[in-house]
């Protein structure tokens, strides 16, 4: 008699690697064989999933096809399950699936595409947040105000494109036939902002400078590092924009080495 | 019982049970703002735990519509069944969802879905076993513990039986009610499915459960295959009306439970939301002429 263990490796085995030998042996057959009752539950097992990563991509979906999108999911399903049911987490490895897969390769940007589209997601599941309070800000000693770190708003994603990812999302998303026709696929490289909103997820075109600046103070930067790793942008003007739309929730300040060890924080 | 589980079951779980013994609908994202427009004359809603985890707009929805409605939440993932440790991540974010929406009755399923630490996205059988119970009971336990409150567990469906099995599912699941106080949610859709595939006596199984421990009754439907060697198989899909015998069987449980707090399922090709009031009202008829024999019993 197996331990529950050794059973559950096996049927696992089974489902995913396909390989029903040795859980086939612990099941009886009554009519139907263990190889067919283990196909029931791979079969649940693979679509849930495949459902689950198209509802996490629709345009990658749309752009490449059912049949293909339902292949392409099978291989990404074997090579990484979920962690855990929280489904909407699922998926994240995606983007990077299919950069390594062969026939993919006729549409390069495709994993931009859906780089973009589990940014979306993860947007639309962030955990809801209070906006920072202003009014701390405006406490602060003008001394420490170069110290602070911002803690970001958990929905905003920043993305980098080499292809117009935004506008193709778009235009598949809306099934605009003309609009993706339009599109210049050469040239035009794109620095994103995702987010969301009270009014849904918003994705945002920003300047080069203007997304690295961001994706610095998204890092925890200190203000005034940021401020010193990025030329060319209005940092101030920036700031205020990102304040005003909620985008980061809370900031510590970090000390001069010679003042302090620790960090005081402030929500 | 234990002493302990005895006090969680008379100081939370039962005075925290705002689900009445009356018929609701599983609540699914396409009825989000039809239930909000409409405010059906429902009696309670039901919704998948693992829908409601993180934030944003299903949330949104779930605490309007929880002003007007009192919630169950049916978790799919906990995978109570696992030789391996709960994910106690996984527990704190049902632990959140619970907080957030303070549901009436919170239930998991008799399966297993996490093996070296991967969620295998089904609801699998477990051979019923002694240490499987054991496996069980201990992570009701924790379960309960943490959340500090009673659960409910659910018998599946299943399309399999392992050779090793040596308890039937219908002692399992009453010794996991006796050995840690949480209660039964009796699937009548699953029961008559498993026994239909399995060979096992529907009526014999409901029969052999303790009356006390039934907190909820599920009705689903489900599809029929005649396969090429003449077996017939029944696979719980979710997706479509509740068979006839199935209300036959629920007749017979409601005869033997009295009225309960009944659920109906649709997960798959969800129709509009009257066909699902359809079917509750179907189940609300049966529960009030339960309830009026049960009167006149008492009388």
């Amino acid at each position: 008699m197996p331990a529950l263990l050794e059973l559950q490796r096996a049927v696992y085995r089974g489902l995913v690697a396909r390989e029903d030998g040795d859980a086939a042996r612990h099941i009886r057959g009554d009519g139907l064989a263990a190889a067919a009752r283990l196909n029931i539950y791979r079969n649940t097992l693979f679509g849930s999933l495949t459902n689950a990563l198209r509802l996490s991509y629709p345009a990658v979906h749309r752009l490449v096809g059912a049949d293909y999108f339902e292949a392409a999911a099978q291989t990404f399903i074997e090579s990484e399950l979920p962690r855990s049911a929280y489904l909407d987490a699922y998926g994240a490895g995606f983007a990077d699936f299919l950069v390594r897969l062969p026939s993919a390769a006729s549409l390069p940007y495709l994993p931009d595409v859906a780089r973009l589209e589990w940014a979306v997601s993860r947007a639309l599941h962030a955990p809801d947040v209070e906006p920072l309070d202003l009014r701390r800000l405006a406490d602060l000693a003008p001394v420490d105000q170069g110290h602070i770190r911002f803690v970001p708003n958990p929905s905003v994603r920043l993305i980098r494109s080499s292809y117009p990812a935004d506008s193709i999302w778009h235009a598949v998303l809306a099934q605009d036939d003309a609009a993706l026709a339009a599109i210049d696929f050469a040239n035009a490289p794109r620095w994103l902002l995702v987010e969301r909103l009270s009014t849904g997820v918003n994705v945002k075109r920003l300047t080069e400078p203007a997304w690295c600046y961001t994706t610095e103070l998204c890092a925890g930067q200190t203000l005034q590092a940021a401020i010193d790793a990025v030329a060319d942008v209005d940092a101030s003007a920036l700031l205020a924009e990102h304040l005003a739309a909620g985008r980061f929730i809370a900031f510590t300040i970090a000390k001069p080495a010679a003042a302090a060890q620790s960090s005081e924080s402030a929500r | 019982m234990t002493a302990k589980s005895m006090a969680r079951r008379s100081d939370g779980w039962t005075r925290r049970n705002s689900i009445p013994a009356q018929a609701g609908i599983g609540l699914r994202f396409q009825h989000h703002q039809a239930v909000l427009d409409v405010r059906p004359d429902m009696a309670w809603l039901e919704v998948h735990t693992e829908n409601y985890m993180g934030g944003g707009t299903p949330l949104a929805y779930l605490d309007s519509i929880r002003r007007d409605y009192p919630i169950a939440l049916h978790g799919v993932g906990l995978s109570l069944g696992s030789a391996e440790a709960l994910d106690v991540d996984h527990l704190e974010r049902i632990r959140q969802v619970v907080e957030r929406f303070d549901p009436g009755l919170v239930s998991e399923h008799l399966s297993w879905s996490v093996v070296n630490g991967v969620y295998i996205a089904d609801l699998l059988p477990l051979p019923m076993t002694e240490e499987a119970l054991d496996v069980v009971c201990r992570h009701v336990e924790q379960t309960q513990t943490y959340l500090r409150r009673g659960i409910l567990i659910e018998n599946p469906s299943s399309y399999l039986q392992y050779r090793h099995s040596t308890i039937p599912e219908w002692e399992f699941i009453t010794a996991i009610a006796a050995r840690t106080g949480c209660g039964i949610l009796c699937d009548i859709n699953n029961i008559y499915v498993s026994s239909c595939n399995h060979g096992w006596n529907a009526s014999a199984y409901l029969a052999a459960l303790p009356i006390e421990a039934i907190g909820e009754i599920h009705l689903a439907g489900h599809t029929v295959h005649q396969l090429e060697n003449g077996f017939t198989l029944r696979i719980d899909d979710h997706g479509a009306r509740v068979a006839a015998d199935v209300w036959t069987l629920y007749e017979e449980a409601l005869a033997r439970f009295g009225p309960r707090p009944t659920l109906i399922e649709w997960d798959n090709n969800v129709p509009p939301l009257e066909v699902l009031l359809d079917e509750a009202a179907h189940a609300k008829a049966l529960l009030q002429r339960t309830g009026t024999r049960e009167h006149a019993r008492a009388a």
